[in-house]
């Protein structure tokens, strides 16, 4: 299979979805990615986002059960495929392996 | 406020609208969700704007594309319409239900069979209509010269298809482009065979005839077999006849010309002449015309026989025409002036082309004087109508008992959709169903076509056989036949029954209601053209009735007729005395033979046509024809043989008299110019067939006609002895001439022999159309009835009476019996008013013909409906009403 390209609100909301103790669907992820950023996003983009990696292979949803609070519509419950397990392991390894290189004592030369 | 506390509604319209249905649950739920947090933090109004806002967003191409392709598409891939293990399945259901419901198979596959053999005989017999004289390898560069005379001032040309000795050789001396012709003259001429004379029909034709026509000799050569005088032609029927072998070249052959027997070398014997040819001939001679007749110019006017010519293939027949009439204007020019002159002929003659291929079923044009098998496009038409209303019919009960039966088959139907199938699938099985069907049925009417080809072939006076099936455009015509009729007959039902709602159905809630529309207007269709039918087969039949039961105006009873040709005065007399020995014969007659025509003028100036017949004293009281005014011939008066005639009265009519007797006709034509007397108007009687209008009739006693036969009146029962003594008499007088004798009312009889075979024809077609009505009506009835057991046994459980059961399930199916007849009537009224026409003597249209068709229509639908609902109303109630 092809590698597939993470940009990086996919690989945050992907990170969110995996880092998300309970069943997770748009509301509650939509709320994490808003508190974990602190950046201001709307719900379009994160559904357009969520189903764009359903399509992509690396979530799977399932239609959860009728609930009472939203008029009786279903939730629907995205989860972390192999897939895109595998995707973020590539992710963290490239930077991780980015961050390696970087030769000691650089950022100090920069002045932070 | 309860409504404010909710999404803005034209945001949930919106987002309902644009969104794709397989995200529009969870994305509307998670919106609403939000909007429901934010309204308890900040408010309604501020919640709504933000879920405004929020669906604004998802405006976008992302949203509302449809869902990806469902997975599972991949792993069931759908089923193809057909699929062989369906196919298998179609057929067994198919083959169980047909073996399941007997009397519907049978009942649409008699009716379909007897639809399509009927349907194929009919192609048989069109085929063969439009096949005539194509053998000939020659076509299409065969014509028969024809003409017509065309009146100044009248409309209709009046249409020639004879020819004289003339237009042959001058035509094809005259133009390049006909490349050679061919004369055929009818003629009667006695033979000897064996020790017997017998008069025989021979054809004198020019010696071109095996080299224009495709007629192969079995031996002899075909260029040389016709060009010494004395040479004949036979057919190898002919010579197996007349020499027991058909190995009969160069044997001598008796042919009586010129008043002796004269021997006649057989230079070639012809294979049998195909049956679809109008040339027919057992003997062929060749034509013989004397230098004196080649001379004559006035012979332009004598039309005697067929004239045929053959063209270049690059010739233009039109050209061809022009090029031949203007021939005849410069050759005949003297000729039409002095004629014109003689005659006081106006119209002018112009001949024309008719291929040899349209000869056949030519109306104006028709065949005739040695061509035989004249018939008319008409036929095929009936015939054809006939065999499409039974069709029609037969497809009806099918398409009417599938659907009626459906309801049997609703729980199949139900199941089938449930367990996925599409309705296409049902379409292709149900239209698969009615092939099958149509194939049963097809391969009936094959072996039904065998069977009734003999009786057919008798009827309609043809020789077909069941080789000419081996044809293929026939072939091609049969399966199209086949595919037709299964469509027809399949296709309403097949979509009908696909469209059935599973849930319905299996709910058995189903029930017809405004389906039998279609239903009844089928049955209403059917029964019209079964009553149409009906109608005109009463019709022919009492008009045939008519023709042969009316008076003819004379007594044709106990006569004989005796041919013999030229018949002198004293040979008559010795005959008759001879006769009236015998105790059994009553007297005898001579008149001459066949049919005269001349004109003559009466009144001084006014031309008038009539039939010219030669009797003498004894001809009208033999007859029983009564004289109105003056008297009959009579011996008494010695001059009444060179200065009287007897006239008809529609001579009398014709001639516009008043006071008939003393008038003069004047023969002026005559080389010398005759002029008789009027002594007496006989009474109008029908002396040709009774479809044609009497004309007038002029009797003579003139010396100079010879007399052609006698008519013998004999004592009643006295046949046998009566016949031995004319025969006995006439061998001893004329030991040379034939013998033959024939009874006037078997011949008058056989004038009506083309009304007998389409009362025949017409008898058939409408039976069968009955028949399949009936047959259909009573699967109908059967279903219906079946259908409302329950409904019959709680009204008979109820006390209702069998006859009251019987009215409620028939009175339906006679209420579209009845109605059929707004529809058919006026048809047949206006169908069978434009046959009558063609008869100046007819029966009128009466009302009793139609209520007598109406009567017979309903006693047989009644009796085929009443047996089922009888049996029906019988029926014990518990039996029906226990069974759940």
């Amino acid at each position: 299979m092809r590698r597939a390209f993470l940009g990086e609100f996919e690989e945050i909301v992907l990170l969110v979805v995996a880092a998300c103790p309970a069943e997770a669907y748009g509301v509650t992820i939509w709320e994490d990615l808003q508190q974990q950023t602190g950046r201001s996003i709307t719900l379009s983009a994160v559904h357009a986002t969520l189903y764009r990696l359903e399509e992509k292979g690396f979530l799977s949803s399932t239609m959860g059960g009728a609930t009472a609070e939203r008029g009786g519509r279903r939730k629907r419950f995205f989860t972390l495929t192999a897939i895109g397990v595998r995707a973020l392991n590539d992710v963290q390894e490239v930077r991780s392996r980015l961050w390696r290189a970087i030769p000691p004592g650089k950022f100090q030369l920069i002045g932070i | 406020m309860p409504p404010k506390s909710r999404p803005p509604r034209w945001a949930d319209w919106l987002l309902e609208r644009f969104l794709s249905p397989y995200l529009l649950e969870d994305v509307q739920g998670d919106l609403h969700e939000v909007f429901y947090k934010r309204m308890a933090q900040v408010g309604v109004t501020r919640a709504r704007h933000e879920y405004s806002w929020a669906v604004l967003h998802y405006l976008s191409p992302f949203f509302f594309k449809p869902a990806p392709s469902e997975p599972n598409s991949s792993v069931y891939p759908s089923p193809s319409l057909l699929n062989l293990s369906m196919l298998r399945n179609y057929l067994t259901i198919a083959l169980r239900t047909l073996a399941h419901n007997k009397a519907y198979s049978i009942i649409n596959v008699v009716g379909l069979s007897i639809g399509l053999a009927a349907a194929m005989l009919i192609i048989l017999y069109t085929k063969d209509e439009v096949s005539y004289d194509r053998f000939h390898a020659n076509n299409p560069n065969l014509y028969r010269i024809t003409s017509r005379d065309i009146t100044p001032g009248d409309q209709k040309p009046g249409y020639n298809t004879n020819t004289g000795i003339f237009q042959g050789p001058k035509f094809t001396a005259g133009t390049p482009e006909i490349l050679s012709f061919v004369r055929f003259q009818s003629n009667q001429h006695d033979i000897k065979q064996g020790n017997e004379v017998k008069s025989q029909e021979t054809f004198s034709t020019d010696p071109e005839f095996f080299q224009l026509f495709s007629f192969p000799l079995l031996s002899g050569d075909p260029k040389t077999a016709l060009t010494h005088p004395k040479s004949v032609v036979v057919s190898e029927d002919m010579a197996e006849k007349q020499f027991g072998t058909r190995e009969a070249l160069g044997k001598i052959m008796f042919i009586k010309t010129n008043e002796q027997f004269e021997p006649y070398t057989v230079s070639g014997v012809a294979k049998k002449c195909p049956q679809n040819s109008s040339i027919k001939f057992d003997i062929l001679l060749p034509i013989t015309i004397s230098k004196e007749d080649f001379a004559q110019s006035d012979n332009w006017f004598s039309f005697f026989l067929n004239t045929f010519v053959l063209l270049r293939p690059d010739a233009d027949s039109k050209a061809v025409e022009a090029t031949i009439n203007r021939i005849y204007q410069t050759d005949a020019k003297n000729t039409i002036v002095e004629m014109a002159k003689k005659f006081g002929i106006k119209s002018k003659t112009i001949y024309s082309l008719q291929p040899l291929t349209e000869m056949h079923l030519s109306t104006d044009l028709p065949v005739n004087n040695g061509l035989v098998d004249e018939s008319s496009p008409a036929f095929s038409y009936i015939l054809s109508g006939i065999a499409l209303f039974v069709l029609l019919i037969a497809c009806i009960n099918f398409v009417n008992l599938t659907i009626a039966r459906s309801l049997k088959r609703a729980k199949e139907i139900g199941v089938r959709k449930v367990v996925g199938g599409g309705r296409s699938q049902l379409v292709v099985q149900f239209l698969g169903e009615s092939f099958l069907l149509c194939f049963v049925a097809f391969g009936l009417a094959i072996l039904l076509l065998l069977l009734v080809l003999p009786t057919f072939n008798q009827l309609a006076n043809k020789a077909l056989s069941f080789m000419y099936l081996l044809d293929i455009k026939l072939m091609a015509g049969y399966v199209g036949l086949f595919l037709m009729t299964g469509l027809l007959a399949g296709f309403y039902p097949a979509v009908i029954l696909s469209g059935f709602s599973p849930v319905q159905s299996l709910y058995s809630r189903f029930r017809f209601t405004g389906r039998n529309y279609l239903q009844r207007g089928l049955i209403v269709l059917q029964f019209s053209l079964a009553s149409f039918l009906i109608v005109a087969t009463l019709t022919i039949n009492s008009q045939f009735n008519y023709l042969t039961t009316k008076s003819l105006g004379y007594d044709d009873s106990n006569l004989v007729s005796v041919n013999k040709s030229s018949l002198k005065r004293n040979e008559a007399r010795l005959l008759k005395s001879e006769l009236m020995k015998f105790p059994s014969i009553v007297d005898v007659a001579p008149k001459n033979q066949g049919f005269w025509g001349t004109v003559a003028k009466v009144n001084g100036e006014k031309q008038l046509s009539f039939a010219y017949e030669t009797v003498d004293e004894t001809y009208l009281p033999l007859f029983k024809i009564p004289v109105l005014t003056g008297r009959n011939f009579s011996p008494d008066f010695p001059s009444d043989s060179t200065q009287s005639v007897l006239v008809n009265e529609s001579f009398v009519k014709e001639a516009g008299w008043k006071n008939p007797i003393g008038q003069e006709v004047n023969f002026f034509a005559y080389e010398t110019p005759e002029r008789y007397k009027v002594i007496g108007v006989v009474k109008d009687y029908h002396f040709v067939a009774l479809n044609q209008k009497i004309r007038p009739q002029l009797f003579t006693m003139k010396p100079k006609n010879d007399f052609g036969k006698v008519f013998v009146k004999i004592k009643p029962h006295t046949e046998t002895e009566s016949l031995r003594a004319i025969e006995q008499t006439f061998k001893k007088l004329f030991p040379i001439s034939p013998y033959s004798y024939s009874f006037l009312d078997q011949d008058n009889l056989k004038k009506y022999e083309s009304e007998a075979k389409w009362k025949q024809i017409m008898l058939f077609g409408a039976i069968l159309t009955i028949f399949i009505s009936c047959i259909g009506l009573l699967g109908l009835a059967t279903l219906s009835a079946e259908r409302r057991t329950k409904e019959i046994g709680i009204r008979k459980v109820l006390g209702a009476s069998v006859s009251s059961i019987v009215q409620l399930l028939s009175s339906d199916f006679l209420r579209l019996v009845g109605f059929s007849f707004v529809f058919a009537f006026p048809a047949a009224y206006y169908a069978i008013d434009k046959w009558l026409e063609n008869y100046p003597y007819r029966i009128e249209i009466s009302a009793w013909m139609f209520a007598l068709a109406a009567l017979l229509a309903i006693l047989i639908a009644f009796f085929t409906v009443s047996f089922q609902s009888i049996r029906a109303a019988l029926s014990n109630p518990v039996k029906s009403l226990r069974a759940e």
